[in-house]
């Protein structure tokens, strides 16, 4: 009686539809990512500019993952509409502070969908989600070590234009 | 052709050898891939039933809902909405590709 769907489809629709919002969200993170960019650049921030650009370019690749992985289960996967995206920021170090408030919300998005996919039995998803979970405690340990390095710094005088000359280290 | 699931207005069946779903929908029966179902539960599950109540937002409470690609349209009013949203719930549980168990009865 189940078959035909179930073998068109090996994950649980309401895992699908958390994912489908998980896309939402990395894509809103990338688009976030992109406004801090720019951000940086009308500001003189310009090492810090190409860091968020590859944050920006990062997040994407999450979002395009999350998206085949529900191509590959045959799923359904919605291409995410992304608005309200937030261009103004009072200082470098409001942007840092907002970027680690954003991964940790990222991060407890995340941690929801493997209790659930817990909860629904479906393991392919918590497993896949794997990743996501090790990824995210290395996204938060950077901005968390950017965030020390500036404290450690100072943002007087010429302590801005260091800081930003800092976030090299983390460019790979 | 196997029914999976029938509301008060309308029926999923399964034809299993041709691996198609059949939808009835009253003023015909359409027949869907299992991708068309899941783009049919995405579309069903978006509506705003709050909307309905609202005469600012939806004044006559009708919903067009467009169908496999363009190829099929209707027009449900308030109670069919409901219905449909209740067959899709309860379809998707009974194909054991949902395991909701806080679907609504109506
Ligand atoms: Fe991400
Ligand atoms: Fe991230």
């Amino acid at each position: 009686m189940k078959d035909i769907a179930r073998q068109s489809m090996s994950i649980k629709v309401e895992s699908m539809d958390l994912l489908n919002g998980q896309i939402k969200m990395e894509a809103h993170a990338s688009a976030t990512y992109l406004a801090m960019a720019s951000w940086c650049e009308q500001n003189g921030f310009f090492t810090s500019a190409k860091f968020f650009f590859k944050q920006a370019e990062e997040e994407r690749e999450h979002m395009m993952k999350i998206f085949n992985f529900l191509v590959d289960t045959g799923g359904s996967p919605i291409s995410p509409e992304v608005t309200n995206i937030n261009h103004d920021y009072s200082s470098i170090v409001d942007v840092f502070e907002n970027t680690l408030e954003h991964e940790v919300k990222v991060t407890k998005s995340i941690h929801n969908i493997v209790k659930k996919a817990r909860e629904l039995g479906d393991i392919a998803t918590e497993r896949f989600l794997d990743w996501f979970v090790m990824e995210q405690v290395e996204e938060e340990n950077t901005i968390r070590d950017i965030l020390d390095m500036i404290a450690v710094t100072g943002t007087e005088g010429v302590g801005l234009q260091m800081i930003d000359n800092q976030v090299a280290n983390w460019i790979e | 052709m196997v029914e999976i699931y029938r509301s008060k207005y309308y029926s999923l069946q399964q034809a299993v050898r041709e691996r198609a779903f059949y939808l009835d929908l009253g003023q015909k029966t359409i027949r869907m891939s299992l991708c068309q179902l899941l783009s049919l539960r995405h579309k069903v599950m978006s509506i705003s039933l709050e909307s309905h109540f609202d005469c600012d937002l939806n004044k006559h409470g009708f919903e067009v809902l467009l169908l496999c690609n363009k190829e099929h349209l209707f027009i449900l009013n308030t109670m069919e909405v409901i219905d449909l949203k209740n067959l899709v719930e309860h379809g998707f549980v009974a194909l054991g590709l949902s395991v909701a168990t806080e679907a609504v009865e109506v």
